[in-house]
């Protein structure tokens, strides 16, 4: 049995975000994710990308996006999704917008892959599932390849019910 | 001049270009009966210039107009560039500078308010056109060329501080609908602009 792969290829990522009709990436980059940034950097037919300074305004274009009728994926990691907290807050609970995120891990133990989050040292790993669960806001983990039909459930959710919803890259995406 | 005479003054010359509007102005366009297509950024300040930004993104071919705080625009300055970034030709961004912070109620002091230019910072940013109007008669003279030119569009309106009148207000609970408007008017304008789809 081999040793369990937790860099999910950024290919698996794209072909995800495209069979869901993702068509803009909005984005504060995030080094969990480099190498889905790459490929989205040197261009991805049908998936324009949106460069934002911070967080908040990441939510807000998204969520202008998903009113004009746009399918946005919003692209942060954890310390980005803690910055923005009172514009998920507005934007997507109150105002009841599906945004739909991609949230790395930074800073989790290479050690801690495949376990619980709770266990990791760092706050800023450990925090995360607490939080959303304290905004109410549902999540799925990727941790591996076999994770990527998450991405398919977290968007069902998100237009059923509309509401945000957020997907947690666990490990370092392959550049692949 | 003052807040009402400006929003007026955008009003009249809005057509069928979306308005997105917060905090004092968002309560002008309210007076003036401003209705669809608009939506505000309430409670959230600082998220109008990204909403408005989303949907230039995502309707190339129809006008945005966004009318902000100053205070609120201090809050996201990065927000600049973020548009700047995209280049979107149909946003015009106004910002209503009037110094204060829950303008008419308590009249806080706004950061770096003797010093900081909003029209220069926009021009940095890399906003292409930028514009600074202190009266009425002079804005809606220019506000055709305003609407009609190519943006990035950046326009600082300096309007007077109505007096505090302290106490009073915060006697009132705030009503829900403040709370839930963001989301009924974003349901609006999304079916609005489904019924008048363009391109």
């Amino acid at each position: 049995m081999g040793e369990r792969n937790f860099n999910i290829p950024a290919s698996g990522y794209l072909e995800a975000l495209r069979r869901n009709g993702v068509d803009h990436f909005v984005t504060v980059p995030d080094w969990v994710q480099l190498g889905l940034h790459d490929r989205v950097e040197r261009g991805v037919e049908g998936l324009a990308l949106v460069r934002c300074c911070n967080e908040d305004q990441a939510v807000c274009v998204s969520a202008g996006l998903r009113i004009a009728g746009k399918k946005p994926v919003t692209v942060v990691q954890n310390q980005g999704l803690y910055a923005c907290i009172n514009t998920i807050r507005a934007v997507g609970l109150d105002a009841s917008l599906p945004i739909v995120f991609l949230v790395g891990q930074f800073g989790r133990e290479f050690s801690n892959f495949g376990h619980e989050p709770s266990l990791s040292a760092r706050n800023t790993v450990k925090l995360l599932e607490p939080v959303l669960n304290a905004l109410g806001v549902k999540f799925w983990r990727l941790e591996d390849e076999s994770d990527l039909g998450r991405i398919d459930e977290a968007f069902a959710y998100a237009d059923r019910e509309s509401r945000p919803a957020v997907l947690i890259v666990g490990a370092p995406t392959g550049w692949n | 001049m003052n807040l009402l005479q400006a929003c007026t003054i955008i009003e009249n010359a809005r057509k069928d270009a979306v308005l997105v509007a917060t905090m004092g102005a968002m309560f002008a366009f309210d007076g003036i009966k401003a209705a669809q297509p608009r939506i505000s950024s309430v409670p959230l300040m600082g998220g109008a210039a990204s909403l408005g930004l989303g949907l230039a993104i995502a309707e190339p071919l129809r006008k945005i107009i966004v009318v902000d705080g100053d205070a609120s625009l201090l809050m996201q300055l990065g927000g600049l560039a973020t548009v700047a970034d995209r280049q979107p030709a149909n946003f015009v961004h106004f910002v209503v500078r009037n110094g204060a912070q829950f303008t008419g109620v308590a009249n806080l002091a706004t950061p770096a308010e003797s010093c900081v230019d909003y029209a220069g910072l926009a021009a940095a940013a890399g906003y292409r056109r930028t514009y600074r109007f202190e009266d009425e008669t002079a804005l809606a003279a220019h506000i055709d060329e305003v609407m009609s030119g190519g943006g990035p569009t950046f326009v600082e309106l300096r309007v007077v501080t109505p007096p505090p009148i302290p106490g009073a207000p915060t006697k009132m609970e705030i009503p829900d609908m403040q709370f839930q408007r963001m989301g009924v008017e974003a349901r609006a304008l999304s079916t609005w602009l489904q019924e008048h789809a363009r391109g």
